[in-house]
C-alpha cells in the first residue's frame, strides 16, 4: 500500500497540465503548426522532418503543488509537507503527462506552381498520455482516517485516471478555397500500445451518528478499471522486455482507432486573421488483451452484534463484507474517446516588411508584427479545461520568427512563453518553452513544457521551378 | 542584421538557462512516508427488552449468551498495520434489575484471551448509563490480534421478579477507534 501511495505521489510531483501548444499554434513558419490546425496558412513546395527529431513535445507540471512543496530539504517532516500539499488541493486539480515524438513527417504541394490543388501532409507520431484528477477524498481517508470526519461522505468518484500510449498515422490536406479562406482536414489512424482507464467510478464511504448503533456506516462502491494491452505484462509467466514489446504493439499488435482533425484560416481583411481547429475527434476500440477489474457493492456495517435469540448465526463481518462488495475480473471489449482539443485565434498584423531580400512567398506581403489572442479548450473526464493566451509575433526577417505568449489558465497567472523559428537555407529549426519565469527556481515550478524540432522546407513560390 | 538578432536571442536563451536554478531537494524523504489513519467504527450493539428474559412458560432466563465470529482483523495487512485499538462502551439499563455483562475474546481453540466485565446496576428511575474505554496496545493488542471469537454473556443478578409486561431494556452501544501505521 505504501508503494502504491508513493507511486501516486511521484505522479503528482512530476505531473503536468493540458496539451495546450499555445506557442506552436498558428506559428506558420513551422510545419508542425499543421498538427495544431490542419487548415493553417502554411505553404510549401514540399517539406520533410528530420526522422525522430522533427517534432518533440514534453509537458511537465502540477496544478496542485510543486516538487519543492514535497521534497524541499528544509527540515520539515516529509509527512507534514505531504499533508499540507494534499490539503491545499481540491478534487478538480489534475495531474497529467503528455509527450509526443514525431517518427516521420512530410508534406508536398499538389499540382504545379501555377495550379492550386492544395497541400498534402502526412506523418506518424508516438504519444503518451496520463491524466488523473487528484483523488482528494481517498487520499485524505488514507492519511487521516475517518475519525475527524464524522458525517462526511468520502466521494469515490474522486478516483478518475487514465493512461495510454499510442502511435498515430495521419494524412492531412489543406487548400485555399478562396483568397480569404483556407480549410484543412486530417485523418488519423490510432494504434494503441496500451490503455488503462478508470474514469467512471462512483460511490462513497460515510460514517455518521446513529440513534441505534453508535454510527451509521456505509460503503457504496462502483469502481471499474478497464485495461487493454497490459495483462500479459502483469502475468506471472511473462519474462520478456516490456519496452520492446510495447513498441511492437504500438505498430502491429495493438488495438485500432480512427479520428480526424478539422481547421480553417480566414482573412476578413488582409491584416486580420481568424483561425480555429478541432483536433482528435476519434475513438479507439479495445478488443485485444482486455482485462477489466470491478469492485462493486453496498455494505452497511453495524458491528459485531450478538443475537441472543438466534440458535445459530453463521454470519461474520469479514465474509459479509466480501459477499456484499465484490471484486471481479471481466473481459468485455470497450471503446475510449480521445481527448478533443479546440483551438481558436484572432490575429491583427501591422508593419509591412521592407527588407530587400524578402523572397515573396505565396503571401504577397509579410507583416513584421502581429498581436492577437488564442483560446484553447480540451475535453476531460469532467468539465473541459480552458486557457486564454495573448501573443505578440515578430517576423525579424523571412528567416527568423519569434513569438511571445502570455497564458492564463487554471494553473498559473504568470505563464510567459517564448518560441523561435529559424530558417538556415532549407533547414528549419524551432524551439519553444513556456512558463519561463519558473526557470528562476525549477523545483518550485508547477508546470514546464518545451517543444523543439528540425525540418527541411522547400518553399512554395510563384516562380516556375526551372 | 539577421545574425545580429539571432545571436542576441541565442545569448538570451543561454543566459536564461544558465541562471535557472533549483532549490535544495531531498528525494530520499519519500522513504519517511508513513500513513497514520485513525478509523472509527461500530464495535457492537444490542437492545434487549425486559420481556426477552421471560421464557414462553413465564419463567425467567438467568442468563443470555451468544458467540460471534471476531474476524474484523483477519486481513493480514490490516493486522500488521494495527498499532492500537480503543473500544468505547455505553450501556444503558432501564430494567429494574441489576446485570453482569461479560465480553470474552477467545482464540480458535476457544481459549479465552481477554475479558471485559461490567457490573450494571438496576434501574431506579434516574439515568443509569455506564461508559468505559478499554484500550488495547502492546501485549494486550497481541491478544486481540489472535482473537477469532467474541462471546457475550449477560447474567441476571437477584432482584424483583420480571414478567412479560416488565418495562425497560438493556442497551449496549459500542464503537472502536483503530490506530494504524502504514
Amino acid at each position: 500500500m505504501r508503494k502504491g501511495f508513493l507511486f501516486l505521489l511521484v505522479f503528482i510531483s512530476i505531473s503536468c497540465f493540458s496539451q495546450n501548444k499555445q506557442i506552436l499554434y498558428n506559428l506558420t513558419s513551422v510545419p508542425q503548426s499543421l498538427m495544431t490546425n490542419p487548415g493553417a496558412d502554411f505553404k510549401y513546395r514540399y517539406y520533410f522532418g528530420v526522422p525522430l527529431l522533427s517534432g518533440m513535445s514534453f509537458k511537465v507540471g502540477s496544478s496542485g503543488f510543486s516538487t519543492y512543496d514535497l521534497f524541499a530539504n528544509d527540515g520539515v517532516n516529509f509527512n507534514q509537507k505531504l499533508r499540507n500539499a494534499v490539503y491545499s488541493t481540491n478534487r478538480n486539480d489534475h495531474l497529467a503527462i503528455n509527450e509526443q515524438i514525431e517518427i516521420f513527417n512530410g508534406g508536398i504541394k499538389l499540382g504545379d506552381w501555377l495550379e492550386d490543388k492544395g497541400y498534402l501532409s502526412f506523418g506518424m507520431y508516438q504519444e503518451f498520455d496520463f491524466w488523473s484528477y487528484m483523488p482528494k477524498d481517498v487520499v485524505v481517508l488514507a492519511l487521516d482516517g475517518n475519525q475527524n470526519y464524522i458525517g462526511k461522505s468520502f466521494n469515490l468518484s474522486d478516483l478518475s485516471a487514465k493512461a495510454e500510449m499510442l502511435s498515430v498515422l495521419h494524412v492531412g490536406y489543406h487548400k485555399n478555397v478562396s483568397e480569404k479562406l483556407i480549410v484543412g482536414a486530417r485523418g488519423k489512424i490510432y494504434f494503441s500500445g496500451f490503455n488503462a482507464t478508470s474514469t467512471r467510478n462512483s460511490g462513497y464511504i460515510v460514517t455518521r451518528p446513529s440513534n441505534t448503533t453508535m454510527y451509521e456506516q456505509i460503503i457504496s462502491s462502483d469502481l471499474e478499471l478497464r485495461t487493454s494491452g497490459i495483462s500479459k505484462y502483469t502475468a506471472d509467466n511473462y519474462n520478456g522486455d516490456v519496452a520492446t514489446d510495447v513498441r511492437k504493439q504500438l505498430l502491429f499488435g495493438g488495438d485500432l482507432g480512427l479520428g480526424f482533425d478539422l481547421g480553417f484560416t480566414y482573412y476578413p481583411k488582409k491584416n486580420t486573421q481568424i483561425t480555429a481547429s478541432i483536433l482528435d475527434v476519434g475513438f479507439i476500440r479495445h478488443t485485444k488483451d482486455v482485462e477489466n477489474f470491478t469492485y462493486k457493492g453496498y455494505y452497511k456495517y453495524e458491528g459485531i452484534n450478538p443475537g441472543f435469540t438466534d440458535l445459530d448465526d453463521p454470519g461474520s463481518v469479514y465474509s459479509d463484507f466480501q459477499d456484499a462488495v465484490k471484486s471481479d475480473t471481466l473481459y468485455n471489449k470497450y471503446t475510449t474517446w480521445r481527448p478533443i482539443k479546440l483551438n481558436a485565434s484572432y490575429q491583427y498584423s501591422y508593419g509591412i516588411s521592407t527588407e530587400e531580400d524578402c523572397v515573396c512567398t505565396a503571401m504577397e506581403k509579410r507583416y513584421k508584427n502581429a498581436v492577437g489572442a488564442q483560446l484553447f479548450m480540451m475535453s476531460t473526464p469532467r468539465l473541459p479545461i480552458t486557457a486564454l493566451t495573448g501573443f505578440y509575433q515578430r517576423n525579424f526577417s523571412d528567416k527568423l520568427q519569434l513569438k511571445a505568449t502570455y497564458t492564463l489558465d487554471s494553473y498559473s497567472y504568470t505563464n510567459i512563453g517564448l518560441g523561435l523559428s529559424a530558417n538556415l537555407g532549407l533547414f528549419n529549426m524551432y524551439f519553444m518553452a513556456d512558463n519561463l519565469l519558473a526557470y528562476r527556481d525549477v523545483s518550485k515550478a508547477k508546470s514546464l513544457s518545451f517543444q523543439f524540432g528540425f525540418n527541411f522546407i522547400f518553399k512554395d513560390s510563384n516562380e516556375p521551378p526551372y | 542584421m539577421k545574425n545580429y538578432y539571432l545571436n542576441r536571442i541565442c545569448l538570451a536563451l543561454i543566459l536564461m538557462c544558465s541562471f535557472s536554478c533549483t532549490s535544495d531537494l531531498d528525494f530520499n524523504q519519500a522513504s519517511d512516508l508513513k500513513l497514520t489513519p485513525v478509523i472509527v467504527g461500530n464495535f457492537s450493539h444490542f437492545d434487549i427488552p425486559a420481556s426477552a428474559f421471560i421464557a414462553p412458560d413465564g419463567s425467567e432466563y438467568d442468563l443470555a449468551f451468544d458467540d460471534e465470529e471476531f474476524d474484523v482483523f483477519r486481513d493480514k495487512y490490516f493486522k500488521s498495520y494495527l498499532q492500537r485499538a480503543d473500544f468505547y462502551f455505553e450501556i444503558n439499563n432501564t430494567i429494574n434489575r441489576a446485570f453482569k455483562f461479560t465480553i470474552v475474546l477467545s482464540d480458535s481453540n476457544n481459549n479465552p484471551l481477554t475479558t471485559i466485565k461490567f457490573d450494571i446496576p438496576a434501574y431506579s428511575g434516574s439515568a443509569n448509563t455506564i461508559t468505559r474505554i478499554e484500550i488495547f496496545q502492546n501485549a494486550r493488542l497481541d491478544l486481540l490480534k489472535r482473537a477469532t471469537k467474541m462471546g457475550f454473556l449477560i447474567e441476571k443478578a437477584p432482584g424483583p421478579a420480571l414478567n412479560q409486561n416488565s418495562p425497560g431494556s438493556l442497551v449496549l452501544r459500542s464503537s472502536a477507534t483503530v490506530y494504524l501505521t502504514i
